[in-house]
């Protein structure tokens, strides 16, 4: 089943009636959030990850592989999370999930690039989220003086923040 | 200004004030942002949720606003249910958790929620047809909080949000219409297919879900990237005129075909909220809807159009109890409710006061 919406596979299946007729809605779960449907913070567990890899297969193709293994290397989602829940960790998930996005993106808004108001250009803006993801690899290699050099800078950075 | 204080005070967007208010309940825009040095709301931890308060906090005030700053995550779920009823917080925001809240001001135009979905989500209303004028004054907010934070911005993508749904402009721009006549004459659903059909969404402002009380739409767009701004207000501004004479023409049809029985309907309504014991909120919605489209149609005179509006926020659940200073079941609420409809109409503020 194919969202009605914007051809992505359906998730959101609604059946109601109106004037007397029955009316079937079926979405994608970034097009049911944007109707504004509430859904269920965890999906029901009926073999999830097995039906999801089915879809993923389905809707990038040759991508499946690279793509279902990525991970942000800063905030650490995947991106089977990302088709999971809707929701991105965080600003870099943008390119590190590009490939999957872009489609999406195209087939949502009928675009990929922006047009439009422009931000002020802040260059090493995301450092903080740099740094944080810097002390999460050196504490796991149990290099504790450079975690302590990056926690420090991270302190800096925020009494200035 | 306290959460109390709000009892007392009512948003300009209930003035009933501007362009096409006849139907045309306020305007709204909504601009989603995110600090670069953050991951998004959903995967910060508690102490960055902090970290991302106490920036937007420091931000807001530094862009000298005269407003109020609610701490949600310290609140009690009456206080909270009540911001919502207001259309101050949504939802999301109410059932979050961690750090979070909202900056008001005192005339409830403008407000910043702060780690709801995403970190930022500014929100400027207005009453009546007015989205010009809106976006104006919410781009030079957006401008001033910007000169201390620092958003999560790409060239190619734009405004970055947790969302891919938001990506680009992160704008939402939103139309609150009261379309008694349309849905008197069935051809709501007609209406909500021409609007899907350019991706406008429609859904329905109060009460649960998507289901619409008291025949109030919100018409908003969808898509967020790949068109500016403008032209995304220019969508609305076309669409909702023929929405508005398409509504007009089904009030004209009921006026001529079926005037007795629509002069009975309002007069029976607004007896019935006058004079009721004991009433539920869905059907003070409906009521209020027939007394507010007879009031246009000449059929009340007592009565203006605010005051309406008003009663619609404040026949909710959270307001009547916040009122009373307890907690009320639903029987309780229902005779709250009707006292207060009885006290507001019988000394209710007369049309002169518009
Ligand atoms: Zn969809
Ligand atoms: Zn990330």
């Amino acid at each position: 089943m194919t969202c009605q919406r914007c051809q992505d596979e359906a998730v959101v299946h609604l059946t109601e009636l109106v004037d007397g007729r029955r009316k079937e809605t079926h979405l994608c779960v970034a097009c049911a959030r944007a109707s504004g449907l509430s859904l269920p913070d965890a999906p029901p567990d009926f073999g999830l990850d097995a039906v999801l890899q089915d879809l993923i297969k389905k809707h990038v193709g040759e991508l499946v592989g690279e793509l279902a293994e990525s991970t942000c290397p800063d905030c650490r989602l995947r991106y089977m999370d990302f088709r999971t829940g809707g929701r991105l960790g965080c600003p870099h998930d943008y390119q590190v999930f590009r490939k999957g996005l872009l489609p999406m993106l195209q087939r949502f808004h009928g675009a990929t690039r922006h047009v439009g108001k422009r931000a002020r250009a802040r260059p090493g803006a995301s450092l903080r989220l740099r740094l944080r993801s810097q002390l999460r690899q050196a504490v796991a290699r149990e290099d504790y003086e450079e975690a302590a050099r990056l926690r420090d800078q991270i302190r800096l950075k925020d009494q200035h923040a | 200004m306290t959460l109390d204080d709000l009892t007392r005070t009512s948003g300009e967007w209930l003035r009933g004030a501007g362009p096409e208010s006849d139907i045309v309940m306020c305007s709204r825009i909504r601009l989603a942002r995110n600090l670069a040095d953050f991951p998004f709301t959903n995967r910060a931890s508690r102490n960055e949720k902090a970290g991302i308060e106490s920036q937007v906090k420091s931000a807001v005030d530094a862009a000298g606003l005269d407003v109020a700053y609610f701490d949600v995550n310290g609140m009690n779920n009456l206080d909270r249910q009540f911001l919502v009823e207001r259309q101050i917080i949504s939802r999301e925001l109410a059932g979050g958790e961690g750090p979070r809240g909202v900056a008001v001001t005192p005339k409830e135009n403008i407000s910043i929620m702060v780690n709801e979905e995403d970190h930022l989500r500014i929100q400027y209303m207005l009453s009546g047809f007015r989205l010009n004028e809106v976006w104006d004054e919410i781009t030079a907010l957006d401008d001033q909080l910007e000169d201390d934070i620092a958003y999560a911005y790409s060239s190619s993508l734009g405004y970055l949000t947790a969302c891919p749904t938001n990506v680009g402009t992160g704008i939402r721009v939103g139309v609150m219409l009261h379309l008694p006549g349309i849905v008197a004459n069935k051809q709501i659903d007609k209406v909500f297919r021409a609007l899907q059909k350019i991706n406008l969404a429609v859904r329905g402002l109060y009460g649960e879900g998507s289901q619409a009380f008291g025949d109030f739409y919100q018409i908003s767009n969808q898509q967020t990237l790949g068109k500016s701004e403008e032209e995304i207000i220019k969508i609305l501004t076309d669409v909702v005129p023929q929405v508005l004479q398409f509504e007009r023409s089904a009030r004209q049809d009921l006026v001529t075909g079926r005037r007795q029985h629509l002069h009975d309907q309002v007069s029976r309504a607004y007896g019935v909220l006058k004079t009721a014991q004991t009433i539920s909120s869905e059907e003070t919605m409906l009521l209020l809807s027939s007394v507010r489209m007879g009031i246009n149609l000449g059929l009340i005179d007592d009565l203006s159009i605010s005051t309406v509006n008003e009663l619609f926020i404040q026949t909710q659940p959270a307001f009547l109890q916040k009122l009373r200073g307890s907690e009320l079941g639903v029987e309780e609420r229902n005779v709250a409710r009707a006292s207060y409809l009885r006290s507001r109409l019988a000394n209710g503020r007369a049309v002169e006061d518009e």
